[in-house]
């Protein structure tokens, strides 16, 4: 199944551009490469980029599919768009859309890890500071981390799929810059639902793979969280009341809102 | 003169020259109706950077190959593909050749089948355009770009403030991407 999409990429991308596959979910498999889409120079060197590919879907009727899979490209690469003139917010650049066949490139981020603990996501980095959880290095990149999704929140974007892994640290000297990635499931909204949901989804991630820790982790990431609303002055801790409101409603109940009533 | 190819339209070469003081802008202009099957003449003035050329380049083949072809040729398309809006006698306006250019970008796709001979067509640009011809590289690019001018054509909005000239690009880069669909 999957090696009949990769055949299909290869084929849409020519042979010379190689790729290699890095993840697949439900809607996208991902693709990196060291061929830039339309930059002369970079050929040889050693950047790195992403592609995203959208493979249609057997089940649904073909026109619904292409209409489905072209909304979808152009919903996230908009998205990314819009957030990169937000200051201080940090998301992949957006290299290259092709709507029409379900491409997206993006710029590559994050690195490998020391001592084989993998790809740099939030996930992994906490894994490699498990035996010094509370040091200022992992405090101060939680805060970071909290920060950036204050920035969204506050900007009235939603990610949708805010987990640990959706969270990839790019190294700059000895700290470390937070990025939020995949927008598959972003959107425009000023919703404090939508925002409550965002922060729980990311609590409950950190609470099921570092459940020891997770209580300081979570903290340090509302701190940030909260700093970012604190600095607009009295409209940005009223809003900020009603998010934490809402925030301690979803963890009572649930992601899923109740259908009763 | 640079020639490249996007990788993945191995079968189109594009070749590009930067001219600086060019003289003859509006004699250019006034040939445009003949001139524009066979190259698109873009204002240095609305460029920040090579990055910012590929990308429309690159849009232009994706239009064309998966969409379809809005104007009469690939060059005028590619004009199109630089302008944030849909509107095509706009996009001209705004990234096409002014009466008081004195800097020129001359573009022109070529297909395969084409014998391309780079000296050739320098003689034929240079038969077209009087002006000194440079490199066409970022160096030489920021020298003409006029920031005023580029956010106020790309819409951008006041609270976005680029760090250099390569976060003014990336933000071009997305708009060019993503216009008209």
């Amino acid at each position: 199944m999957t090696q009949e999409f990769i055949d299909k990429v290869s084929s849409y991308l020519t042979q010379d551009i190689s790729i290699t596959p890095i993840s697949q979910g439900a809607e996208a498999i991902v693709f990196s490469t060291t061929t830039h889409p339309y930059l002369p120079e970079t050929k040889g060197s050693r950047e790195k980029y992403i592609i995203k590919y959208r493979p249609p879907k057997r089940y649904r009727h073909p026109q619904i599919d292409q209409a489905l899979t072209k909304h979808r490209t152009l919903n996230e690469s908009r998205l990314l768009a819009k957030l990169h003139l937000i200051p201080g917010l940090c998301v992949p650049q957006l290299i290259a859309c092709d709507s029409y066949n379900g491409y997206i490139w993006l710029e590559f981020l994050g690195e490998d890890l020391p001592e084989g603990y993998g790809f740099s996501n939030l996930k992994n980095f906490l894994w490699m500071h498990d035996k010094d959880p509370y040091s200022d290095l992992v405090a101060a990149t939680l805060r970071k981390v909290g920060r950036q999704i204050g920035l969204l929140h506050w900007n009235d974007y939603c990610h949708g799929d805010l987990t640990s892994s959706n969270i990839v640290l790019v190294k700059d000297g000895v700290e470390w810059i937070p990025h939020l990635i995949d927008f598959g499931l972003g959107s425009v909204s000023n919703l404090v639902e939508d925002k409550g949901v965002d922060l729980y989804v990311l609590e409950r991630a950190i609470l099921s793979t570092h459940s020891k820790h997770a209580e300081k982790y979570n903290a340090w990431i509302m701190e940030g969280f909260e700093a970012v609303y604190l600095e607009q002055g009295a409209k940005g801790s009223k809003k900020l009341k009603e998010v934490s409101k809402r925030f301690q409603e979803v963890r009572l109940r649930g992601r899923k809102r109740s259908m009763l009533g | 003169m640079i020639v490249s190819t996007i990788p993945q339209f191995p079968d189109t070469k594009v070749s590009i020259s930067f001219f600086e003081q060019v003289g003859n802008a509006e004699e250019i202009r006034s040939k445009m109706s003949d001139l524009s099957t066979s190259f698109a003449f873009v204002d240095p003035k609305m460029i920040c950077s090579q990055e910012q050329i590929y990308s429309a380049i690159y849009k232009t083949l994706i239009e064309v190959n998966y969409n379809k072809m809005r104007t009469r040729n690939l060059n005028s398309e590619c004009v199109l593909c630089l302008s944030p809006t849909s509107n095509i006698s706009d996009a001209f306006q705004k990234f096409g050749i002014k009466d008081d250019s004195t800097e020129l970008i001359c573009l022109k796709f070529h297909n395969d089948t084409d014998n391309l001979n780079k000296e050739q067509l320098t003689t034929e640009l240079s038969s077209i355009v009087t002006g000194v011809e440079i490199e066409f590289n970022d160096k030489n690019l920021s020298k003409f770009y006029d920031e005023t001018l580029i956010r106020k054509i790309y819409k951008l909005n006041n609270q976005f403030k680029p760090k250099d000239v390569k976060d003014l690009s990336r933000a071009l880069v997305n708009a060019i991407q993503l216009r008209g669909i």
